[in-house]
This record gives C-alpha cells, sequence and structure tokens, in this order.
C-alpha cells in the first residue's frame, strides 16, 4: 500500500518542531538534521509576503537516488524511499542525482529521512507528523493524502489564486504530497524534478547490458575454449607426427 | 628455415612485473567495480571498503606506464609503437582471425613478435585506459561539482570502458588457454613450436640475429637447422 505526507506549506509555522522531533525520535548525530526549515520572504517593504518551506526527503516514485544506488542501500517501500545505511558504499551518487539536493553524506554515508520506517512499521506515525501543532503535516494512504490536499488547495485559492498541490504527479508522484501557496519555483522547488534521461540509459541499459555482456562472452569463451584448445592440440601433433615423419 | 628447439623467452623480468602489477590491479578495480553493478556482490561493498580498495588498484594501475618506462624505456616505446603499426601480413590475419579463434595457427599468415590480435589488444588497452582513467579521477575528485546529468554521463563512460576492457581480457584469457601462452608471463619463456607456429618472422629474426639475447643462456639457444616445419601463408591457403 503506498503511503505518503501531506504536507501544507500554507499551514507551516516554521517552529521548527517536526526538525527536532526528527532529529530526536530517530537519535540522529550531531550536525545531521532530515528536515530543514527554510525562512522565506518575497518582495519589498512594505509589500512583503513569506512563509516556510521544507528542505526534505520528498519520496519520488521515480526516484533518482534509488536509481543511482549501486548497492540497494536506498530502496522503495510502501511508496517511501528507505535507507539500509549498512549496506551503503558511501559512493555519494545519490546526493549528486537527487534533483531536490537530499541525501547528504554522514560519516561517508548516505544519510537521508526514511520516513520513520521502523515507528511505521510498529503501527506508529512519523516523528514529525506526530509534533506538527499546526495540522501542516499528516500521513496516511497515499490516495486519502492526494484527495486531502486537493481539498486545502481549493480552500486556500481564496486567499492565495496561485496556490497548488505539487507532487501529485511530480518524478513519478512525491511521497510528500504538498500544499503549496505559490508557484514551485518561487519556493525553489523544481518545476520538474524528473529524474534525467541519461540516468535511466546508464541504470535502466548500459548496467545490465554490461553485465549481460559480460557473462555471455565468459560463458562463450569458456565453451569455445575447449574446442579450440582440442584443434590446437590436433594440429600440434600433425605438426609433430610431419617432423618425424 | 630457423627454427627454436628450446623454450624462446619471449618477456624479460620487468615486463613480466609490469604485466603483473597490471593484471592484479585491473582485477582489483574490476571486481570492486563490478560489486557496484552486480546486486547480489553489492552487499560487500557495503561500508566503503571495497570503494578505498578499488582507489588503491586505481593508483596501482595507473602506475603502470611510469613504473614500464622507468623498468624497461625502450621496450615501452617499442611496445606503443608495434601496438599501432599493421603490415599486410596483419591485415591478413585480421581477415582470417576466425580460424586463430578456431585454435587454427598453421593457416595464419605469418607474424612478428605480437600477432595482430596482440597489437589490436595492447592498442584497445592504450586508448581505452586513458577514457576510463580519466573518467575514473573525475569521479574520484569532481563527483561533487558533477550535477545529476553529467554523473551519469560520467559513469556511463566508465561502465562502457571497463565494459570494453573486460571484453577484451576476456579474449586474452582465452587466447592464453588455448595456446598454452601462460608461461610467456611467469617464467618469461614460451614453447619453440608455439613461438615457430604464432611467430614466424619473429622467430626469423631471432635466428638471424647475431647476438640474439637468448643466445647468452645455453639452455634456451637458437639453433639453425634445415627442418622446414612451419607453414607458410599464401592467400589464405596452406602451402
Amino acid at each position: 500500500m503506498a503511503m505518503a505526507f501531506l504536507l501544507d506549506l500554507g499551514r507551516c509555522i516554521g517552529c521548527q518542531a517536526c526538525s527536532a522531533a526528527c532529529k530526536t525520535g530517530n537519535e540522529l548525530a550531531a550536525g545531521t538534521q532530515f528536515i530543514r526549515l527554510i525562512e522565506q520572504t518575497r518582495g519589498e517593504f512594505p509589500d512583503l509576503s513569506g512563509g516556510f518551506t521544507n528542505h526534505r526527503c520528498y519520496h519520488c516514485a521515480d526516484a533518482a537516488c534509488v536509481n543511482v544506488c549501486p548497492t540497494g542501500a536506498l530502496y522503495k517501500e510502501d511508496g517511501l524511499t528507505r535507507t539500509s545505511r549498512d549496506i551503503c558504499s558511501g559512493c555519494g551518487y545519490c546526493v549528486e542525482a537527487c534533483p531536490f539536493g537530499v541525501p547528504e553524506m554522514v560519516d561517508g554515508l548516505s544519510s537521508k529521512c526514511d520516513g520513520c520506517a521502523d515507528t511505521v512499521r510498529a503501527g506508529g506515525e512519523p516523528w514529525c507528523v506526530v509534533t506538527c501543532p499546526s495540522n501542516a503535516l499528516e500521513f496516511g494512504e497515499r490516495e486519502e493524502i492526494v484527495k486531502e490536499a486537493r481539498e486545502r488547495v481549493t480552500a486556500m485559492r481564496a486567499r492565495y489564486p496561485k496556490a497548488r498541490v505539487y507532487g501529485e504527479d511530480e518524478a513519478g508522484g512525491l511521497g510528500v504530497v504538498m500544499v503549496l501557496p505559490d508557484d514551485p519555483d518561487v519556493l525553489d522547488l523544481p518545476v520538474d524534478p524528473a529524474p534525467g534521461a541519461l540516468i535511466n540509459t546508464w541504470t535502466g541499459i548500459v548496467q545490465p547490458a554490461t553485465l549481460a555482456l559480460t557473462a555471455g562472452a565468459t560463458v562463450a569463451a569458456g565453451v569455445m575454449g575447449v574446442i579450440a584448445r582440442r584443434n590446437h592440440m590436433l594440429e600440434l601433433k600433425a605438426l609433430e607426427e610431419g617432423e618425424e615423419a | 628455415m630457423a627454427t627454436l628447439e628450446r623454450p624462446v623467452l619471449r618477456y624479460r623480468r620487468n615486463q613480466r612485473i609490469v604485466h603483473a602489477v597490471l593484471a592484479t590491479s585491473f582485477l582489483l578495480l574490476l571486481l570492486t567495480g563490478m560489486m557496484l553493478l552486480w546486486g547480489p556482490a553489492s552487499r560487500f561493498a557495503g561500508g566503503g571498503t571495497s570503494r578505498l580498495v578499488h582507489r588503491i588498484a586505481a593508483l596501482g594501475y595507473m602506475s603502470v606506464p611510469i613504473g614500464y618506462l622507468l623498468a624497461d624505456r625502450a621496450g615501452a616505446i617499442e611496445l606503443v609503437r608495434e601496438s599501432f603499426r599493421y603490415d599486410r601480413d596483419d591485415i591478413a590475419w585480421f581477415k582470417h582471425m576466425y580460424r586463430y579463434a578456431l585454435g587454427r595457427t598453421r593457416e595464419m599468415p605469418p607474424q612478428g613478435r605480437l600477432n595482430a590480435g596482440q597489437k589490436l589488444h595492447h592498442a584497445f588497452v592504450i586508448v581505452v585506459s586513458v577514457g576510463v582513467v580519466g573518467t575514473g579521477l573525475t569521479l574520484w575528485f569532481l563527483k561533487s561539482s558533477l550535477g545529476p546529468d553529467w554523473l551519469a554521463f560520467t559513469t556511463l563512460m566508465h561502465d562502457l570502458c571497463m565494459l570494453g576492457l573486460t571484453l577484451f581480457l576476456v579474449g586474452h584469457l582465452y587466447f592464453t588457454y588455448v595456446y598454452k601462452a601462460l608461461s610467456g608471463m611467469t617464467t618469461g619463456y614460451v614453447d619453440a613450436v608455439e613461438a615457430r607456429l604464432e611467430h614466424a618472422k619473429w622467430v626469423e629474426e631471432l635466428a638471424a640475429s647475431p647476438q640474439p639475447a637468448h643466445a647468452t643462456d645455453p639452455a634456451h639457444a637458437i639453433t639453425k637447422t634445415n627442418k622446414t616445419t612451419t607453414t607458410t601463408y599464401r592467400k589464405g591457403k596452406k602451402q
């Protein structure tokens, strides 16, 4: 079952409770954060507007980090992008591939939000969601979350005409469906966060083809080698017999 | 017709050491690189040890041309020259390469110290190594400034270069097995009959040389006899 977060930037008050709860609940090391709140001020005084954006994993369905991860340390489960740091090789490909610039290297290994995998598996809710005092965060089945996001956007439009849902289809559908009061680029979000075609070519075509060709050539060489060696031994024998004659 | 009665020195000690460093470092690079491609092996890449081994092996691989020039400058230069120089016999050899691949050397055009396939192998390794080292160094030192598309392009090219080198390695091992050539890189000597069959022009040169290197070692002397045991090639037919 695909799960998702709802992140309503119209309701976020920037209290940092989600970030602090995440850090405490997941026992993150000093200096490590999975959620960073960024205060944004737009316009010029006295016509100012603003709010808070979240810098956090958006759990893309078509996740570039999962595509490029060579060891499977990043993987999809229940619509969210999980992490297994114990099999991370520290290559850092995920850091470069993520269109949101989310994963970070901590102690040489990839580090990012995994949707509170252990807590959710045990029947709980992610730490950020249970802590949010303004209902800016929800967690549940993605279908229900998308529905809720649409309703909130409809209600917001009287005050924020450019309000929209972000993440319903972007990057194959995000695991963090967002309610935006403005256009994504205004909020420093990529308009099209889909992984580049080259990444898909590399991981979807070149890597499997490389393995297949190497394995095929090795097997073919093994079989052919037996035949060719026998031919060569026969020609050596014929040569020897010719010399003796 | 000149023939060799005893094993003939094909690779000097320094050449064998350079080859050993190249082979060891390449196999380590291949093994640790494959861990990032093949799912079942990828769990061994956890923790970053394989990444460290990959980088140490890369230093070994990159040291090969420098080491070769220091150990045997003339030999290194000659190897590069030979690898990019092809005569008519080499072209004819390529045309009938399938016979060589099937273990039928007697039907092949006469070859020098390196046959045409070995020349191509060396040339390919030299050229593609530039690509694999260039992309590897980029991924090592400039990865954080590449961005998604250039990262994908660089790793894609790195993978393709390694694929090419690996396929040539499979061929290299194949011919080593078929033609019992391993001794050339362990003891340095190859069987005289094999040398005569596969490198007739080189054997002629050695035998004609007034002071062949082998002559200093009586155990590996070159002699001239009247025996004609090699076959000569004319338009793809034995004469």
